[in-house]
């Protein structure tokens, strides 16, 4: 910054710069220029103040009084236009203001809570969906396991009636199969229907040595002196249904040889544990 | 409205009140200044309708553009003259108003204000008249080309033909009368 002298200011205020400047007829930066210099340098703001004073004083001694009635017709304008500043600029922002503070938040309230109730009913409503899954499920698993056990009723029904109608029918001939004497303790009930080519052995009542792994009981008919295999048993310690074997129209006699697991396609004659004959 | 109602306060006063916008600063405002800007407007415009029409635009624009102006970077007249002044010669260089008024040289316009009837002769500044009266021509015609007739001082070199340090050193000197005579 340029650092001004006295007689810098002296020169600057005589250079007539500071009448144009009153004037209006500086530049922009002329302009800038004076109001720093002024700023600075009392001695210039006092000249200023004194060119203002003189041209003031001036344009009074050429003041010339407008006519009476503008006097009204402007006044009127310039409170029309204080009027327009509170009619227009200030009521309207005020009302502009309300109608923000008010709407706005009530429009975003409304949609926070529709948005809320909507994410928490969606939220139910896949807690429900998960529950009532769970539920069918269960309910599945319940309806096969119950399906299960009543095929299973279903089968002991039935295989309760057939063992009854041992029992109750009128063609069923019972023959108690005794020891031989390789074991005199075993016994065996075996119940026969020619007419419905069943046989029955009660496994309640036989009294025999349970059988291992590598062995197995087989009952046999005697038909016309040959043995006709109706299947292997096992003597475990819980036989105790009646069990159906293979069925047959002729018998003679009844025998049980133990036999290799599977059985045999001729009866171990040394092995025979029981028979009986009618 | 007679004169005893003129309303007058001090700048300062005046300045609180018009930046507080109160009603009475509008009062103010026109009694203690509408002859001075009137008179230069109508120095400018020589058509009664015309300066009336801009008197107002001047006071609307004082009014509505009040918070530009700045105590700290001179006084409220000499801010309010040069909106009233550049109004004015805004008015006299636009074209649909050069085609209303043909050509009126200064001359003319000097005495055709001088002539007119409601000129305010302030009692107290009658011998400034004639100091003014008294300025050098060439003076008196420096002031009159810039502050009344809008001319800028590279203008008003061109339009007396004389160099631009002559004319500011003209301008201050005649300034400089005016100040001696008022302190």
């Amino acid at each position: 910054m340029r650092i001004w002298k006295v007689e810098d200011i002296k020169a600057y205020i005589e250079s007539g710069i500071l009448e144009l400047y009153v004037l209006g007829d500086v530049s922009p930066e002329e302009k800038l220029q004076v109001e720093a210099m002024a700023a600075k340098h009392p001695a210039i703001k006092a000249e200023l103040d004194e060119i203002e004073r003189s041209m003031e004083a001036y344009a009074l001694e050429n003041a010339v009084e407008p006519a009476e009635h503008l006097r009204d017709r402007i006044l009127n304008s310039l409170v029309t236009n204080l009027a327009d500043d509170r009619t227009f600029d200030k009521t309207p922002e005020e009302k502009v203001a309300k109608v923000a503070t008010m709407e706005r938040p009530n429009g975003g309230n409304f949609y926070k809570y529709a948005f809320a109730a909507c994410l928490t009913l969606l939220l139910v409503s896949v807690a429900a969906l998960v529950s009532t899954y769970n539920k069918l499920q269960d309910s599945n698993t319940q309806i096969a396991s119950l399906r299960s056990s009543n095929s299973q009723f279903a089968k002991v029904a039935n295989f309760t009636e057939d063992t009854l109608e041992v029992l109750r029918g009128a063609s069923f001939k019972t023959l108690t199969l005794r020891g031989t004497p390789k074991s005199p303790q075993s016994q065996l009930i075996v119940a026969w229907s020619p007419k419905k080519k069943q046989v029955w052995i009660d496994m309640r009542s036989m009294k025999m040595a349970a059988n291992d792994q590598a062995h197995q009981y087989q009952l046999w008919a005697l038909v016309g002196g040959k043995p006709v295999s109706l299947g292997v048993f096992d003597k475990t310690a819980d036989s105790t249904n009646m069990q159906k074997m293979a069925p047959t129209a002729y018998a003679d006699a009844f025998a049980v040889t133990l036999e290799p697991r599977g059985g045999s396609v001729s009866p171990t004659m040394d092995q025979m544990m029981v028979i009986g004959k009618f | 409205m007679s004169k005893k109602r003129k309303i007058s306060l001090s700048e300062d006063e005046l300045v609180r009140a018009l930046r507080n916008r109160e009603k009475i600063a509008i009062e103010a405002l026109y009694d203690m200044y509408s002859s001075s800007l009137y008179g230069v407007i109508s120095r400018i415009i020589t058509d009664t309708a015309t300066a009336e029409d801009l008197l107002q635009e001047t006071f609307l624009k004082i009014w509505n553009s009040f918070s530009g102006y700045d105590a700290g970077k001179g006084r409220l007249f000499t801010w309010m003259v040069n909106i009233a002044r550049n109004l004015a010669i805004d008015k006299i260089r636009s074209k649909d108003f050069k085609n209303q008024n043909k050509n009126q040289d200064l001359e003319n316009n000097v005495t055709f204000i001088d002539e007119r009837k409601n000129t305010v002769y302030n009692p107290e500044l009658l011998g400034v008249k004639e100091l003014v009266e008294t300025l050098k021509p060439e003076q008196k015609a420096i002031i009159e080309l810039v502050y009344f007739k809008g001319y800028t001082h590279v203008e008003a070199a061109d339009e007396l033909g004389v160099p631009l340090g002559t004319i500011k050193t003209r301008l201050r000197m005649a300034i400089m009368l005016l100040r001696r005579h008022f302190n």
